[in-house]
């Protein structure tokens, strides 16, 4: 096993090991990828939409948002029909006393 | 100094070459709002820590949802990650030493490994390290006391594992 000394010693040199780095440089050619991509960045106020909308969450999120809103127009107007035709329904029989079961209960007198 | 920072967080030739590229697209597209308030080179750093922070971040969400793609049998392209970092401006005999060392900053709380590594190979002093981190002097000389104690600890369990 090795002594503690060691260790210590050995932990010691690897944090001096970056006590004389030197700089590094890019690769050849980094300036004329960073224009490349400066260039290839330039697009309008429409690309800038365009990119925008096309991110996965706000596709998604617009098409869920969508959904509900006819869904929810859907559901509305299928209940307002419904009731508007319970109330005909109603104003139908109540003129030709359809809702009359028996004799007795019609209000009008035989000719 | 931009790319020497980038590749001292990133320890990666590739990912530090795409921040850097980031870096001075961003700088381009952002110069009207620098405000003279701090010096241009304390800006330049802020951005490329930030940047080289999110590329760290992204790579590790990356590596955790290909798992999670794993378990349900997705195919997924396979994230090869180099073992050792060997970097380009350390001469040969220290680069084994280097190297682990390195692998113990990477295992660093993000403040911790900034503020090692701009002052390591960058050579900022601490007063330059507080304005880039927007921090106060004090805390990064704390931030440079626990990351020196927490190489410290590795290293020795490193050295005492290897017998």
């Amino acid at each position: 096993m090795k002594l503690k000394k060691q260790i210590e010693l050995d932990v010691d040199q690897t944090l001096a090991s970056l006590d004389a780095v030197s700089r590094v440089v890019p690769e050849p050619y980094f300036f004329t990828r960073v224009m490349a991509r400066l260039n290839k960045g330039e697009k309008g106020f429409w690309g800038s939409a365009l990119v925008f909308l096309s991110r996965p969450v706000i596709a998604f999120a617009t098409i869920i948002i969508a959904i509900c809103a006819n869904a929810f127009i859907y559901f509305q107007s299928s209940n307002d029909s419904s009731k508007s035709s319970t109330q005909g329904e109603q104003l139908f029989a109540t003129e030709y006393n359809l809702s009359d079961n028996t004799i007795y209960d019609s209000t009008t007198e035989p000719e | 100094m931009v790319y020497n920072t980038a590749i001292g967080i990133l320890q990666n030739t590739e990912d530090a070459e795409d921040v850097a590229q980031e870096v001075f697209v961003q700088v381009y597209e952002s110069i009207k709002s620098f405000k003279a308030e701090s010096k241009f080179s304390t800006w330049l750093y802020r951005i490329t820590v930030s940047k080289a922070l999110d590329h760290l971040r992204r790579k590790k969400r990356k590596k955790r949802f290909a798992y999670v793609q794993s378990l349900f049998g997705a195919n997924s392209e396979t994230i090869i990650e180099k073992p050792d970092f060997n970097h380009p401006g350390i001469k040969l005999d220290n680069k084994e030493r280097a190297a682990l060392l390195f692998k113990a900053i990477g295992q660093l709380p993000e403040n911790q490994k900034i503020a090692f590594t701009l002052h390591k190979l960058e050579g900022l002093s601490y007063q330059e390290i507080s304005e880039v981190m927007k921090t106060s002097v004090s805390s990064v000389e704390s931030l440079m006391h626990r990351a020196k104690n927490n190489l410290k600890k590795w290293l020795t369990r490193h050295y005492e594992n290897d017998d």
